[in-house]
């Protein structure tokens, strides 16, 4: 089984174009899929089981989380380890830096002690691709701004992949929550269209960008209008300075025009739920869909750590050869 | 343009411009100009010289270098320096600094007291120590009423105010045009509209206070032009310019975070291009301005939204301009000499230079047809932000006479 991970990671690194993972724009289906093996395959030895492996050993990567993170943080920490990476995390606010080290002087810095990977969250966009180009090491995104979060998109396409065994071609997604502000968004209308999907989303009209039809996906009135029409829907978390920043009119009903609830989860049997967390319960889904058998909620945060760990695995053997 | 002729400078005057050959004496200089034309000194109307409180981007003495290597004779200093040029002892500081080069550096005041927006500068006084316009340029007079008085306040003097057309609650934080990009890059985008409407109302205001003089900063859209175009129409004396990046580039070549093409206003559509050139043949678009913008590389190599806004662009502008507006037939090489020396003065009010017998010499030597590659490092400007780097042009400035001073362009 171990030659056969091998093997798979030598394929996946083979055709893997890039020396980074920056943005979903430019990956291929085929790049996509070969991942998602190794992800299925880290899944299925147990991603729970205490196994180590010694793919990234002799690595040290550095977790560098500009912008406040959980989730994501933990994600990458835990999945460097499982590989045998030494992980260096450290958080720093941006504001923090603004009082005098700029962005690429911490870079520097850090790379003078000796660093081979990185793994950005940044406020800015663009801030990772601007420290890859300053830099021999690996970078990998882990969110810059509104722009990208490719590892986020990948762990969500996987997880549909996953529930719809390979089969995602002419499969309808809808995206449904703040669009304008959602680099969740960005990741995975690219990754969804490549991989066959249609793409919908629903949001109110403040928060879709100006130019949507770029991002390649239907407009829809409203989550119900959305679901209807959709085998999968990911909801979006509405950041609570949206609506005191005044793109949303108070008490004009989000949650219930662009909501999930359980009564009409009821109409919906074929509907897979996602949601990159953390959930406003209430907001964008109300508890009882979010604990609903048609949710993947938490099949997501797993295949996350897995997901992660097949990037790192291929950026690494890349590296090597 | 359309003459040959020989040319015989001596102490800073034409002494002889005629199809007849000069009788000149031994010891005077011959300069075989045969495949080069002659125009009268190029002029650009918007410049960053930073300097004072900015030198470290650039210095009036750099600044002015650059200029004349690039070909001008000619500048208007903006005045987002530090202080801000809102007295007459600033005015007179950069006019003393620039005194002794190639270049005539004119001064463009503040309207308002340090660029705020709160109080008119003194807006006469300034008059009499030689400003030629007036901008808060850098940002935009954000209030109708402020932007009234100060055409009330100068009416009978008749004094040209211009403006950066920004209606800055629709593009706070802003990093490209809204569009395209903006959507799939998550950048925040400047609307084009934002910049109309300040064009519109600044029409409106200079029409309602006695049709004054009005001029439009680096125009940028499609609407901006066709508003011009409409104005003048109706007989107001207004007036616009354009920097050459608005009608080469678009947003499009901000793709891979490229910070080098991030400036206010952002680079727009190939629809607003196409409406610029047409501007640019018709007439609606007098002149070509560069808002030549240096920034040193520790404010530009920052995350994008961060960078510093502005591109340099003294040593770019007569080739991009050649290229893409001579070379592609969009203009004749009349019409360039119009936008670039004949109308910036002429919209200023300034004398224009002429190349007759008994004329001081004030003069660009330009070899149209002369192909070359674009190479910072060549550059007389402190700064290296430009998106040209490595650009072929067709067209390169040689050499240019004024204030009795010849200078060689070294571009190549």
């Amino acid at each position: 089984m171990a030659n056969n991970l091998d093997e798979m990671i030598r394929h996946a690194a083979e055709i893997y174009r890039s020396r980074h993972l920056l943005t979903a724009e430019g990956l291929g289906a085929e790049e996509i899929v070969s991942i998602f093996k190794i992800a299925e395959y880290f899944v299925e030895q147990g991603i729970n089981g205490r196994k180590r492996h010694d793919i990234l050993r002799g690595m040290t990567v550095i977790s560098a989380f500009f912008e406040t993170s959980t989730r994501t943080k933990i994600s990458f920490d835990l999945a460097a380890r499982r590989l045998g990476a030494d992980v260096t995390a450290f958080q720093a606010t941006a504001s923090s830096l603004a009082k005098g080290e700029s962005l690429l002087d911490t870079l520097a810095t850090i790379n003078a002690m000796g660093a081979d990977m990185w793994v950005v969250r940044h406020s800015q966009s663009g801030a990772v691709e601007l420290m890859s180009r300053n830099s021999d090491c690996i970078f990998l995104n882990a969110g810059d701004g509104r722009h990208q979060h490719p590892t986020q998109g990948l762990l969500d396409c996987f997880t549909l992949w996953r529930r719809w065994k390979g089969e995602m071609s002419g499969k309808r997604v809808c995206i449904i929550g703040d669009i304008e502000h959602s680099r969740v968004a960005r990741s995975n209308f690219l990754l969804l269209q490549t991989l066959g999907c249609e793409t919908g989303m629903a949001a109110p009209g403040t928060l879709i960008p100006h130019s949507w039809p770029i991002l390649g996906a239907r407009r829809f009135l409203s989550s119900k209008e959305a679901c209807e029409w959709a085998d999968a829907a990911i909801f979006l978390r509405l950041q609570k300075e949206r609506m005191e920043g005044g793109l949303l009119p108070a008490n004009d009903g989000f949650a219930k025009r662009y909501g999930m609830t359980c009564s009409l989860l009821q109409k919906l049997p074929h509907l897979t739920i996602l949601h990159p967390g953390p959930v406003n319960y209430g907001v964008e889904i109300d508890a009882e869909s979010a604990a609903d058998k048609r949710s993947v909620i938490r099949e997501q945060v797993t295949n996350g750590v897995a997901v992660r760990m097949a990037v790192m695995s291929v950026l690494a053997q890349k590296q090597r050869h | 343009m359309d003459t040959r002729a020989d040319l015989w400078i001596e102490g800073g005057k034409i002494r002889h411009c005629s199809p007849q050959q000069a009788e000149i004496g031994r010891e005077t200089e011959v300069i075989n100009a045969d495949n080069l034309t002659v125009m009268p000194g190029l002029f650009d109307m918007h410049v960053h010289l930073r300097e004072p409180g900015h030198e470290h981007k650039e210095t009036i003495r750099t600044g002015t270098l650059a200029a004349a290597n690039g070909g001008f004779t000619g500048v208007v200093c903006m005045p987002n320096t530090e202080p801000a040029i809102d007295s007459r002892m600033t005015v007179e500081y950069i006019q003393r600094r620039a005194s002794n080069g190639a270049v005539d550096a004119h001064c463009c005041a503040a309207i308002t007291k340090a660029r705020a927006g709160k109080e008119l500068a003194p807006l006469l006084d300034l008059m009499e120590s030689g400003a030629v316009m007036y901008s808060d340029d850098g940002g935009c007079v954000e209030s109708a009423e402020m932007m009234r008085r100060a055409f009330d306040y100068v009416a009978e003097f008749d004094l040209l105010l211009t403006q950066h057309c920004e209606e800055h609650s629709l593009t706070r934080n802003f990093a490209v045009n809204e569009g395209e990009m903006s959507a799939k890059m998550g950048l925040k985008g400047y609307p084009a509209v934002a910049e109309d409407i300040i064009v519109a109302r600044d029409i409106l205001l200079a029409d309602y206070c006695g049709n004054r003089r009005y001029h439009g900063a680096h125009i940028s859209t499609a609407g901006a032009v066709r508003l011009f175009r409409e104005a003048k129409n109706r007989g107001q004396r207004v007036s616009c310019e354009v920097a050459p990046h608005h009608f080469i580039l678009d947003e499009s070549t901000v793709q891979g975070f490229n910070v080098n093409a991030k400036m206010n206003p952002p680079l727009r559509t190939r629809r607003d291009i196409e409406a610029i050139l047409q501007g640019l043949a018709d007439g609606s678009i007098d002149c070509i301005a560069t808002d030549h913008a240096p920034h040193a590389l520790h404010e530009k190599n920052v995350e994008f939204s961060l960078a510093a806004n502005g591109i340099i662009g003294l040593e770019t502008s007569l080739g991009l301009s050649l290229t893409y507006l001579y070379h592609t037939g969009v203009a004749s090489l009349s019409r360039i000499v119009e936008l670039m020396s004949v109308n910036p003065r002429r919209v200023l009010n300034l004398p224009q230079p002429l190349i007759a017998s008994g004329e001081p010499a004030n003069l660009t030597f330009v070899d149209v047809n002369k192909e070359w590659v674009v190479s910072p490092e060549l550059f007389c400007t402190k700064s290296l932000n430009t998106p040209f780097d490595g650009y072929i042009l067709k067209g390169l400035p040689v050499m240019t006479i004024n204030r009795g001073i010849v200078t060689e362009c070294k571009l190549t």
